[in-house]
């Protein structure tokens, strides 16, 4: 067993993991999560502009009469995400080739503008279409950022910018160096856009649309959770790893989850956003530890169990469990990886069914990971108190799936303590 | 002596920070400890550190980690997997004091 799990750590989750490092799928990752805050943020306001209250109440007959006003906020930090999402996929990536950051952000913004086109209306002059700047956009963003980077670079390598003698001041002559790579850019998406008559969003939308079909069954939600756990089981930061390439598709979901309620609509579409990971699945942190650590708390034999379960209780509620993942320690450990992997694929299964057949409402806010998960769930999915129920359910799962193992491991624990008359097992 | 702690985004190492702390108080040892995300590496290393210590579930980055290192010319070394809990402060100041040659 020893040896079948460290022939898999060298030759299938370490070379895995490492390919998530790929500069590309890395920028794409910081430059995603560059812009959650301004998600998490702007979600909230959905909560305030549709509370949950009685519809009769008066707080909630003041949000009905001015949605529009209080969704303001939402709409200039949520609903154009992908403006966000291409500044930081630009950043990143020049970042990570010693160019310029902030050209490689301003260019990638420019050239996801340039795949909208402004309408003239009367009254209020050129209008840009804020559709394509959200959800819907992500992708394109994504592509255009790195198309621009590359752009640059290519400038850069092929010596094809515009040269200033020393004596011009730095950023005098930074600004020139951008130039070229620059109008490249906009000529080429200009080109594609306007020349063309092309609609990159549509190109892109039927491109990635069975992606995001299938990311939203429950195939698509098994493996991720299963891809997650297997790779903490090395002891690899498996939502890092994953969520490079899930997180894109998650945002697509949770904004148009939001998107849905921001319009008035009773239909909320997806199932799966990260949101429901984060806190239907994850309670306690990866592998829903939570649950194991009040199986330590109660039923612990060995010293060691006992001290680490009270150091490892607090962070557990605000979902940190590298103490649990790297104290048991669960990372390589044949017993332990067991439940580990099992437990999220039963409550994952649990919670994408009961939010299918509406028993709890699909999640659409986005609260910061490190709430309780009673909390979280039950602002993720705009204060619908079934969501605490299914929370302290898949605990109460999670407890008796982790629990006879745990006690396996504790006994094996209690017994090395005796023969060795220590206190602590020895690394 | 400061020390840099890279992981994830910071959060899980703050924990062991403390255990660090903790131990290096007991031996008499000064400490500064910080934790920070891997993306935030580079701007913290021009601020001046003794040593970058890597958390385990982030070592498939050790390779960048290690380059940006290089490039402030600090020591790097990854955190034992044994060590990254609230009850490993031995193992991991020992792992200091080695990888700084004390």
């Amino acid at each position: 067993m020893n040896g079948f799990i460290s022939f898999l750590d060298k030759n299938l989750s370490g070379p895995m993991a490492r390919l998530s490092e790929q500069r590309h799928l890395r920028a794409i990752r910081d430059g995603v999560i560059s812009a959650l805050p301004f998600i998490i943020v702007g979600s909230f306001f959905l909560i305030v502009a549709f509370p949950p209250l009685p519809e009769d109440s008066l707080i909630s007959q003041w949000a009905a009469k001015h949605a529009n006003e209080i969704l303001i906020p939402y709409r200039l930090t949520m609903f154009i995400m992908s403006l966000y999402i291409a500044f930081g996929v630009g950043y990143n990536l020049a970042k990570s080739y010693d160019l310029d950051p902030l050209s490689g952000a301003q260019t990638a913004v420019a050239a996801l503008l340039l795949t909208i086109t402004p309408q003239m209306i009367e009254d209020l002059g050129f209008v840009l279409p804020m559709n394509n700047l959200g959800g819907h956009g992500l992708f394109v963003a994504m592509l255009v950022s790195i198309l621009s980077v590359e752009v640059l670079r290519l400038c850069k390598g092929s010596k094809i910018t515009i040269k200033m003698p020393e004596q011009v001041p730095a950023s005098v002559s930074r600004s020139f160096e951008a130039l070229i790579p620059v109008a490249l850019v906009v000529l080429l998406m200009s080109l594609i856009t306007v020349g063309f008559e092309i609609d990159l969003h549509q190109v892109v939308d039927k491109a990635v649309s069975p992606l995001v079909t299938a990311g939203d069954s429950i195939f698509g939600v098994w493996i991720p959770v299963f891809l997650i756990t297997f790779f903490w089981s090395f002891g690899i930061h498996g939502v890092s790893v994953v969520g490079t390439v899930a997180r894109p598709v998650w945002e697509v979901y949770l904004f148009n989850n939001a998107d849905a309620v921001a319009s008035g609509s009773s239909h909320i579409p997806h199932i799966a956003p990260e949101t429901l990971y984060q806190w239907f699945i994850w309670i306690g942190g990866s592998g829903a530890t939570l649950g194991l650590v009040l199986a330590m708390l109660l039923f612990s034999k060995s010293k060691y169990s006992k001290t680490l379960s009270r150091a490892c209780l607090v962070p557990g509620i605000f979902n940190i469990n590298e103490p649990v993942i790297f104290g048991v320690p669960i990372v390589l450990n044949p017993i332990m990886i067991v439940p580990f992997v099992i437990t999220p694929l039963i409550t994952a299964t649990l919670s994408y069914f009961a939010t299918a057949a509406g028993l709890v409402t699909p999640t659409y806010i986005q609260p910061p990971w490190t709430l309780p998960a009673p909390i979280g769930a039950y602002l993720a999915t705009g204060g619908d108190w079934r969501a605490i129920v299914l929370v302290l359910l898949n605990i109460a799962i999670s407890f008796f799936i982790y629990l006879p193992f745990f006690k396996i491991y504790d006994r094996n624990m209690a017994e090395m303590e005796t023969d060795k008359g220590s206190d602590l097992p020895s690394a | 002596m400061k020390v840099l702690f890279v992981c994830s985004g910071g959060m899980s190492s703050a924990i062991v920070v403390q255990a660090l702390k903790k131990e290096g108080e007991k031996q008499g040892l000064e400490l500064e400890v910080l934790a920070v995300g891997t993306s935030d590496i580079e701007s913290e290393l021009k601020k001046g550190w003794d040593l970058v210590m890597v958390a385990p579930q982030v070592r498939h980055r050790m390779e960048s980690i290690q380059k940006a290192a290089d490039k402030a010319s600090v020591p790097c070394g990854a955190i034992p997997p044994q060590a990254y809990t609230p009850l490993g402060g031995p193992i991991l100041l020992n792992t200091v004091k080695q990888l700084m040659g004390i």
